[in-house]
């Protein structure tokens, strides 16, 4: 039986007569830029947020560029983030020409809040946290540390939408949040998009102008701005899988559920911290002997991936910020063991069964 | 969750939002007769593009992959360059290349006070500083005025083919290359636009492309490209737009996420089949409207370089009474516009370069008195010669 990682054709199977129509409705129409279908996917997503507003970007990354550089942010600051994130998160942090300082992780793969105070600096401008594979981090105790001292606390929900932390949505804490909805999101469409949540108007009036080139109306320009907005056919997509969303969050909660229960005692399993209400958007798990387990995985036809094989500073891309193996202990452990096994909404029984049994075969 | 889904339920009643003035204007243009938005005719006929669409989405290989790369290879092909590289939008094709170019704070970009915003935003983005050099009648940049422009800070020049007419480019390189200085073009409106039988784009260090829906080669959203012969820029594009990935678990260096979407290739390629007939078009309407105009006083045409084979994403003429003869042929179902009301040196956001007005006469000149007619493909003669009649009756 094959297992693959991902499969999207399954989801767009199951919704190809609203999609192909939203799309042919928005053809039909020409409004290809900005327009209703985003607006109405704006509102939708910040109620779900518990937010005032949420603005309808291009992609993931840019969904934390711009409210960095909304709040100014720029050359000189700092930007402190976890190690183990994907790229873009320090990619975003760099692209404002602050520089990024990596905290190491905790035992949930998320950013050791004790480690935070000691890494603020007079030119501390923000903290990032980064909800890893859709658990939250600890979000009172990150904004108890940075409240009080000009730091900003943005939220990298970019896989964390339906996540809840101490009953709350993820996305409606930090002075920011941002959220992808890349097509291997949860909540996805089919291309790049992204979405930012905040609260304050004043943040969300410059930062509707950012996305669109500054602009305050077609022909007057308040500051000079960007080109990142989200097209208007995939805001249309995504309207019609928020409709659905808590289906797919419930389901894939499910699955991480029977993960936990059948694999206990033999891999380390996922954290749940307490308050935590995660969405697995990644169901990963510990051993030392991953690389042997993925292979044999794979020999029975059952993809697996590792989020992420290198940590941030040990890429070739941080040589310049000065960092070397040995600075951030347990997020390089973590590297060298995690494994993500397939999870996804349309994961069938048999399918998470069969992965379950393999992995108990390899190990006895 | 009871409480998630009677929010969604809610979802229909509308706050205003303010800054997106877009869907005010699509309701208010829409109802002209004769439109500068074509888009709804242009996808009467999207059967075809929608069963690829549909296998793409089957296969649900939505990042970059194959379409791109057909794209890219067609269009190098078009652009008479070795490379070409699809990227999220024209805005970002320019600051890339900036980027590329190692463009940053302290540095210099010389380019045109009369363009689109995202010129001058591309610039700012990168961290340098705009330098405006004049235009002259044909409203491109004025090729003998770069010169006195750069300092030791320029890093690049960057003229604007506007509306698809190219610049003066053998003026243009041979400055350039005098100071050593690298050229970006902005052709977000040339594509299939020569000088002297060469493609635009294929001049400077890249050649940048848009493909947002109202150009003459559209997609369905944001799209834009990147052309160059230089295989070293090449290879450090194709790393910035996607992270600096040099494969999925390995990064080289910080980059962007600025990819053109797999679906929005497919449209291009798809509507890259038809770019010479939409260009042929274009080009038939315009040289209609030139002739019918220029019997008219109180229009000037620019003049029609041999040279330059202009391909017309927008058609613009300079009038008098501007403002009420917009006002006028809206009035009678019209679709006139403005490319545009205020050049970019007296935009609120350039307060900070320290420009006056008076300082660019001929771009501030053009802005006060341009206006635009749409030339679409689906314009019909008939349609021209309603608004040649109504602009006579307009002068009386």
């Amino acid at each position: 039986m094959r297992v693959r990682f991902v499969n999207l054709g399954a989801q767009f199977d199951s919704l190809r007569d609203p999609i192909l129509g939203a799309i042919e409705r928005i053809s039909h129409e020409g409004a290809y830029v900005l327009g209703e279908e985003v607006e109405r996917f704006e509102q939708s997503f910040a109620q779900y947020c518990g937010v005032e507003y949420a603005l309808g970007v291009a992609n993931g990354t840019d969904a934390l560029v711009l409210p960095m550089k909304a709040l100014g942010i720029g050359p000189g600051d700092e930007v402190i983030t976890a190690a183990n994130s994907f790229i873009a998160t320090a990619g975003a942090i760099v692209q404002t020409g602050a520089t990024p300082v990596f905290v190491d992780v905790a035992d949930d793969f998320n950013i050791d809040v004790s480690l935070i105070e000691a890494a603020i600096t007079s030119r501390t401008r923000a903290v990032i946290p980064v909800h890893l594979t859709g658990m939250p981090a600890d979000m009172d105790t990150i904004r108890d540390v940075v409240e009080g001292r000009g730091v900003h606390m943005i939220e990298d929900a970019a896989q964390a939408v339906g996540a809840f932390f101490r009953g709350k949505p993820v996305g409606s804490f930090g002075t920011a949040a941002g959220f992808s909805l890349h097509p291997l999101k949860t909540l996805h469409v089919h291309g790049d998009g992204g979405v930012l949540t905040l609260r304050d108007e004043d943040l969300y009036r410059r930062l509707s102008q950012l996305r669109n080139h500054g602009l305050r109306n077609r022909d007057e320009c308040d500051f000079w701005g960007f080109n990142s907005r989200l097209d208007a056919i995939q805001a249309a997509i995504a309207n019609i899988k928020l409709g659905h969303i808590d289906t797919y969050t419930t389901r894939m909660r499910e699955i991480a559920a029977y993960y936990t229960r059948s694999l206990e005692g033999i891999v380390n399993l996922p954290i749940q911290p307490p308050g935590c209400e995660g969405v697995f958007h990644n169901y990963i798990i510990r051993t030392e002997r991953r690389d042997a387990l993925q292979a044999d995985l794979l020999e029975r036809q059952i993809e697996t991936k590792i989020h992420y094989p290198i940590p941030l500073h040990l890429q070739k891309a941080a040589a310049s910020l000065g960092y070397e193996r040995g600075d951030f202990p347990v997020a390089e452990r973590q590297a060298s063991q995690i494994l993500s096994l397939p999870i996804y909404p349309e994961l069938l029984d048999e399918q998470i069964e069969f992965v379950v049994d393999t992995i108990r075969t390899f190990f006895s | 969750m009871e409480l998630q889904l009677a929010l969604l339920a809610d979802r229909g009643r509308a706050r205003v939002t303010g800054s997106n003035f877009l869907v005010r204007q699509y309701e208010e243009t829409s109802r002209l007769a004769i439109n500068h938005n074509y888009l709804a005719e242009q996808f009467g006929d999207y059967e075809e593009i929608f069963r690829k669409i549909a296998v793409l989405v089957e296969q649900g290989d939505y990042t970059l992959g194959r379409a791109v790369d057909d794209f890219e290879a067609r269009y190098a092909e078009i652009a008479g360059t070795r490379f070409a590289l699809g990227v999220g939008s024209g805005t970002d094709a320019l600051f890339l290349s900036l980027k590329a170019l190692g463009v940053g704070p302290g540095d210099e970009v010389i380019t045109t006070p009369y363009t689109f915003f995202a010129t001058i935003g591309a610039i700012v983005t990168a961290g340098a500083k705009p330098v405006f050099v004049d235009v002259k009648d044909d409203y491109n940049i004025d090729p003998t005025r770069i010169a006195d422009a750069i300092t030791e800070m320029t890093k690049a020049i960057m003229p604007v083919h506007w509306s698809g007419h190219a610049c003066d480019m053998d003026e243009i390189m041979a400055v350039a290359d005098q100071h050593g200085v690298p050229v970006v073009e902005d052709a977000c409106h040339g594509i299939k636009a020569t000088y002297k039988g060469r493609p635009l784009g294929s001049f400077g260090a890249t050649g940048c492309f848009s493909m947002h829906p109202l150009k003459n080669l559209n997609v369905w959203g944001d799209g834009g490209v990147i052309v160059t012969d230089d295989e070293a820029l090449y290879t450090q594009l194709s790393l910035m737009r996607n992270h600096g990935l040099i494969n999925r678990n390995e990064c080289s260096l910080f980059g962007y996420n600025s990819r053109l979407d797999t679906i929005q290739a497919i449209v291009a390629n798809h509507m890259l089949d038809r770019i010479d007939s939409i260009t042929a078009s274009r080009q038939k309407n315009s040289l209609y409207f030139d002739e019918r105009l220029a019997a008219i006083s109180q229009i000037t045409v620019p003049d029609r370089d041999p040279e330059k084979q202009h391909v017309f994403h927008i058609y613009v003429v300079r009038v008098e009474q501007r403002d009420e003869l917009q006002a006028f042929l809206i009035g009678s179902g019209v679709d006139a516009k403005i490319h545009y009301p205020i050049p970019m040196h007296l935009q609120p956001a350039a307060r900070e370069f320290g420009y006056s007005k008076g300082d660019f006469p001929s771009a501030e000149a053009i802005c006060a008195s341009v206006i635009s007619f749409p030339v679409h493909e689906f314009i019909t003669q008939a349609q021209q010669d309603f608004v040649v009649d109504k602009i006579n009756e307009f002068y009386g």
